[in-house]
């Protein structure tokens, strides 16, 4: 499904919002069809896992038929759905087992000083092995594929969305600390340290 | 005149944040002449870039048809 994600919402589709905020039913069901995709997507990223993702799409969208006349306008629509999937991704994980295996996330990976190089290459000693190119179809059908969901399911939840919002949906730091009710500071801290922890995982099955 | 000296985790917290941003601030020249000459810190940085883009083109698959119809259900609506 073609969506623009991040456009300013048309006129024609906040007239479709309006309309159905007055409880035109067809409306509501455009509404759906609209922006299904995106929920899912999202719920899907967020969870790994189809049945989980659809639970927390319908939830959505239960929570959007109740609550649409709560929505002004002011902000887009799209901050005010995300934020609604968010909820329910993070009640679905209290209900469940979502975040077990997670691990701590306060003292990331990286490289350290062990041997630097300052802006004259002085000292310049390869440690870092380079990552090699994969092409996606060749991702999905390897190993890798499930190496990517392990990794991003040990990632703690908070963590997670925070690098699904920016990185993979590609919301600004500011929208997504709308939607998370965290600082734009406080967004960027969790993206670098999420950033880092997936790169760890990935880093041996990229360099061999 | 001799350059200040950059130590690589520096580097690789501001590449960290800024990954996804223009570096035009004197701090960010800074970081590009090191990068430059830095292997570590470039071949770091690629394995950033991999990372976000492995997870960014990751297909997520399409919804399944049946939970219309069951929505649709639980808020007795129809089509």
């Amino acid at each position: 499904m073609s969506y623009e994600k991040h456009s300013p919402m048309p006129l024609s589709e906040l007239e479709l919002i309006r309309q159905a905020q007055r409880g035109d039913e067809r409306a509501f069901t455009r509404l759906v069809s609209h922006y299904e995709s995106l929920v899912y997507g999202f719920a899907f990223k967020v969870c790994r896992d189809k049945e989980l993702a659809s639970e927390t799409w319908q939830d959505t969208f239960v929570n959007v038929y109740r609550k649409l006349h709560q929505f002004d306008g002011r902000s887009k629509f799209t901050t005010w759905l995300y934020t609604i999937v968010v909820n329910n991704c993070r009640m679905k994980r209290r209900k469940s087992k979502l975040e077990v295996a997670s691990v701590s996330i306060e003292a990331p990976g990286g490289f350290h000083d062990t041997r630097g190089t300052d802006d004259e290459g002085r000292g310049a000693q390869t440690t870092i092995p380079p990552w090699k190119e994969t092409p996606l179809d060749a991702v999905m059908h390897s190993e890798l594929k499930g190496v990517l969901d392990s990794a991003i399911q040990k990632l703690p939840m908070d963590y997670r969305i925070v690098f699904i919002l920016r990185d993979v949906e590609g919301l600004s730091a500011e929208e997504t600390g709308r939607i998370l009710k965290l600082s734009v500071p406080a967004v960027k801290s969790r993206l670098r340290r999420a950033r880092v922890f997936l790169r760890e995982r990935l880093n041996p099955y990229m360099t061999t | 005149m001799r350059t200040k000296t950059l130590k690589c985790s520096s580097v690789l917290d501001h590449i960290c944040n800024e990954l996804d941003t223009k570096i035009s601030s004197r701090k960010c020249q800074e970081i590009r002449r090191h990068l430059a000459r830095c292997p570590n810190c470039t071949a770091y940085l690629d394995s950033l870039k991999k990372t976000i883009r492995l997870y960014a083109t990751y297909p997520h698959p399409h919804v399944p048809a049946k939970n219309r119809k069951k929505l649709l259900a639980v808020l007795k609506l129809s089509e």
